[in-house]
């Protein structure tokens, strides 16, 4: 039973004037789905559109067209404050940059009681009680002291435990956690993940991770989707899909983190303009045939629970 | 070339930065030879970067050199005249920063930018320094006609490639490329590292690589310098960090990356976080943070926590600073 | 000027809250940081004294304002009368001190009034977009398209009460647009935070992550724009009582210098009803624009590392002599 499920989700974003209107494909047809206590890796380069997916489920963008079902309702067609309010409640979202998504001159108190609050999780008379609970939960200690501090006394990692601790305080079913560990160092990359992996077996959430580090992803992913200019090329268990991996743009990703050499040269996987039809990779794809150009490809299951957007390693029948 | 490949290029002995009274850089020794790639790894704040910076002499104030020397082909760097030091940069060593991308003029033509920095160092009519120009982005693999182009019409990919052609422009002993590549897709970042180093190959320039990120550097470099808090902990040669490293945080570090091959074990990191230079912890900086000092061992917990450990040679070219090897 | 730039960071005047010891005084971070830079600590002094003469004006004064003694008319300042006199007589240093308390409540006054407005306007409407933004900012550009000097005089003209209150609607109104545009900008800048996006995610309502979140992080921005309207009304005030639109009952640098300029003092070679007024109003704006020089340095970081930044690459392609 999932969790949340995304159907045919798509997002264009307009540019230029009145006369020249164009639209940029950030997010096209994207569809899967969350399973309770398991974590699900969205990998991609930067421009693919895969912070724009995590952005459209946490309904901070209203999406141009596609669902987003979460309790047995479309939540993109939400509109009453109360429902709203009580999704955003289970759906919760983790930012990439621990500087940029605390607010300066607020205390981390302020940080977790706000949506404690707001979402009345507790009597207001537990609030304070919670917050502590909440902050040893992600490693932060002595609670009492951690509160009372404000962002900026605070170190990259211990910031981003904040986020997840305020994520956490509402009990959410759902995780969106959007390159957590991008902006951290090295040393405490490591730290987060473990986190992420514990909170996923207390709580039995739902995590969508999002990076563009595909070591990361099978350290703590059960399964992964590789996006490409807005399109997700290919999905499957994490272990298998890179094992063996269908698409040849999962291949390509593949082969610069293990250091071989690169034949191509890259032009970015950033999200087309007005594209027209025929696959997205067709001109960095070594494998391309003529019909790539023409047709675009449909994500096909060509092994068990794997499926690639191509028409030479996963063509249709 | 071959003849001169073991001769030491840059020499920095006992190097000290201080940023009003924050010592950030505390005695580093470090030596690049000429045509190689030498790795200097490290977490943000450790001084990595204000290492580059005083190499290159651009250290602004209130941070100063508060004590050492830095030696390039015999001849010490620190206390030459302003003028001296303009010459030698960009010259004998250039340097690509982190953000360098973002420093190239949005309103001048990549091309114009070669004619204005040649020009400051050398008498060229622009039109050869603009032949010049196109040469530069074709051996960065670019097409050569990008000279006409402004910055805003290429990808950051390709203005790091800008980038990086410009620091070579007039040949250079040395590049320092501090974090070049963070700012990038993988894929890209890959591709710019192999055009350096197929460079390097050519023209038999020794780089400094700074970054963050030891897996890049155990592929790229020759030799690999790790810091921590100020000082360096650990320097061999890639292939043996990566096969034994020595000292708890250079163990550590390695353990922070998770494989992409083989069994999926739970890592554990480096637990706690780096120290606030102000407040250094005594003794080995990094005994807050290590798994192998505990109170149980006293004698050892006592040097632990109130002895600088100094660094070692262990094995041939291989340098650690921890008391744990020294005993 | 520097605090127009609306994406500069509030960082160091809005984060360290905490206050910080000075001897044995504790004094609120943001006083503390301003009292640390030259400009602003010159201009916190100028101003402080000025307000202090206002507040103490009836024990200074030696005479009532308007009292007049036509047989001390004209009188050059002496130990008796500091400032000398009118042609009527009235004692100037009282008049400037007196005076002191309406120009600087006015120009406080006003600039509150503006600063408000402009605030929960502008912000507002950064923050909410689509038709509010629509039409807060073509209320906006209207007020700034019209004319403020020949409105104020019109206003000012027609307008029969001119008593203070008048003056203070008028002056506002003219200036809110100005500084709305300036805190939209940068409320433009902010709204696309993490922080923002985050309590938006967290499922605050509107008007918590406008005064609540938001606001929080542009005092500073705040702060400048209040003062900056403060001097620009105190300077329109004194302008247009000098042109003989103000109350000329009242008593004010403005309405000292109108009386100055009536009876042709200047030119009779009496200069003091002339000087002493406007000297004080010199000040006064000296100090503001010191404190708001002050404000923009502490607050805006990159007034200082772009500098720097500069200076790097200008190293490095060998441009700089320094």
């Amino acid at each position: 039973m999932s969790t949340l499920e995304v159907r045919d989700l798509s997002k264009s974003f307009a540019i230029g004037g009145a006369l020249r209107r164009q639209h940029v494909h950030a997010v096209e047809d994207v569809s899967f789905s969350l399973q309770p206590g398991r974590i699900t890796a969205l990998v991609g380069e930067s421009g693919s559109g895969k912070s724009t997916v995590a952005r459209l489920i946490a309904r901070l963008y209203d999406p141009s067209s596609g669902s987003v079902l979460f309790d047995g309702g479309d939540i993109a067609r939400v509109r009453r404050r109360k429902e709203v309010l009580r999704y955003r409640s289970q759906v919760q979202l983790i930012f990439q940059d621990p500087f940029g998504s605390l607010n300066p001159v607020k205390t981390v108190r302020h940080h977790i009681e706000r949506p404690l609050r707001i979402h009345r999780i507790v009597p207001s008379s537990q609030i304070d009680e919670r917050v502590h609970v909440l902050l040893e939960g992600v490693g932060l200690v002595p609670p009492e002291e951690v509160a009372a501090k404000y962002p900026h006394e605070l170190s990259g990692g211990q910031r981003q435990r904040v986020a997840i601790a305020r994520a956490l305080a509402v009990e959410p079913k759902v995780v969106l956690a959007d390159e957590p560990t991008s902006m951290l160092d090295v040393s405490i990359r490591i730290g987060i993940l473990n986190l992420m992996l514990k909170l996923k077996d207390e709580h039995d959430i739902a995590f969508l991770y999002v990076t563009h580090d595909l070591a990361s992803a099978r350290y703590i992913a059960d399964d992964i989707l590789v996006m490409y200019a807005g399109q997700i090329v290919e999905r499957g268990p994490v272990e298998q899909v890179l094992a063996e991996p269908l698409h040849p743009y999962t291949r390509l990703l593949l082969a610069a983190v293990h250091g071989e050499r690169i034949a191509e040269r890259g032009s970015g996987a950033s999200a087309a303009v007005d594209p027209g039809a025929g696959c997205r990779f067709v001109t960095r794809c070594p494998l391309a045939i003529p019909v790539c150009s023409d047709v675009t490809p449909e994500l096909v299951e060509a092994r068990p629970q794997q499926a690639a957007r191509c028409h030479v390693t996963a063509p249709a029948n | 070339m071959s003849a001169v490949a073991t001769k030491t290029l840059l020499e920095v002995r006992g190097l000290e930065v201080e940023y009003g009274r924050v010592r950030a850089v505390d005695g580093i020794d470090l030596s690049i030879d000429t045509g190689e790639i030498l790795g200097l790894a490290g977490e943000s704040g450790c001084g990595k970067s204000t290492v580059a910076n005083a190499i290159m002499q651009i250290l602004r104030p209130p941070a100063r050199i508060a004590g050492g020397n830095i030696v390039f082909q015999g001849e010490d760097l620190v206390g030459k005249s302003t003028e001296e030091l303009r010459r030698f940069r960009w010259r004998n060593v250039s340097m690509v920063f982190q953000s360098a991308m973002n420093a190239l003029n949005p309103v001048m033509r990549v091309g114009d930018q070669f004619v204005d920095m040649m020009q400051a160092h050398e008498r060229v009519s622009k039109h050869r320094a603009i032949v010049r120009a196109g040469e530069l982005l074709e051996l960065v693999g670019m097409d050569k006609g990008r000279v006409r182009a402004y910055p805003h019409e290429l990808s950051g990919g390709m203005r790091q490639r800008v980038i990086i052609a410009m620091a070579l422009a007039l040949s250079p002993e040395l590049i320092i490329l501090d974090e070049p590549t963070t700012a990038l897709d993988v894929v890209v970042q890959r591709e710019i590292l192999q055009e350096v180093e197929s460079l390097k190959r050519d023209f038999g320039f020794a780089v400094l690589f700074i970054t963050h990120d030891l897996s890049l550097l155990l592929e790229f470099a020759d030799r690999i310098a790790i810091m921590y808090a100020g000082e360096i902990v650990e320097t061999a040669r890639a292939s043996t960090l990566a096969a034994e490293p020595l000292h708890p945080y250079a163990q550590g570090l390695l353990q922070s990356f998770p494989p992409l091959t083989g069994p999926r074990v739970k890592l554990t990191g480096i637990s706690g976080s780096p120290p606030d230079p102000r407040e250094q912890p005594s003794g080995c900086r990094f005994h807050p943070r290590c798994p192998h000092c505990v109170p149980g061992n006293a004698a050892l917990y006592l040097r632990q926590t109130s002895e600088r450990p100094r660094l070692r040679e262990v094995a041939p070219d291989h340098w650690v600073a921890c008391h744990l090897v020294e005993a | 000027m520097a605090q127009l730039d609306p994406t500069a960071l509030d960082l160091p005047l809005a984060a360290p809250k905490r206050s910080i010891r000075v001897g044995r005084i504790r004094v609120p971070g943001w006083l503390a940081l301003l009292l640390r830079n030259s400009k602003s600590r010159t201009g916190l002094l100028i101003v402080a004294c000025v307000v202090l003469v206002a507040i103490i004006a009836p024990l200074i004064s030696v005479a009532h304002p308007n009292d007049f003694n036509l047989l001390a008319a004209r009188q050059a300042p002496s130990w008796h009368h500091l400032f000398g006199t009118t042609d009527q007589g009235s004692d100037v240093f009282s008049q400037v001190v007196v005076g002191a308390r309406r120009s600087l409540l006015l120009g406080a006054l006003a600039g509150a009034l503006a600063t408000l407005v402009a605030a929960v306007l502008g912000i507002t409407a950064a923050y909410v977009g689509g038709i509010v933004d629509e039409v807060v900012n073509l209320l906006t550009n209207v007020f700034l398209t019209i004319p403020a000097i020949p409105l104020l005089v019109v206003a000012s003209g027609y307008l029969r009460a001119r008593g203070m209150w008048t003056m203070i609607a008028v002056i506002a109104l003219v200036l809110w647009a100005f500084e709305a545009r300036i805190l939209r900008a940068q409320a433009l800048t902010l709204k696309n935070r993490d922080f923002i996006l985050a309590a938006k995610a967290s499922g605050e309502p509107t008007w918590r992550i406008v005064f609540g979140e938001l606001m929080p992080n542009m005092i500073s921005r705040i702060a400048a724009a209040f003062v900056l309207v403060f001097y620009i009304s105190l300077l329109v005030d004194s302008g247009l009582e000098f042109l003989g639109l103000g109350d000329m009952s009242a008593t004010s640098w403005g309405v000292t210098i109108y009386w100055a300029q009536v009876n042709s003092t200047v030119l009779q070679g009496e200069w003091w009803p002339f000087m002493f007024p406007s000297l004080a109003l010199g000040l006064t704006v000296l100090g503001l624009v010191l404190v708001l020089a002050g404000i923009d340095e502490v607050s805006n970081p990159r007034l200082r590392t772009e500098h720097k930044r500069g200076r790097i690459v200008a190293l490095l392609f060998g441009k700089a002599t320094a």
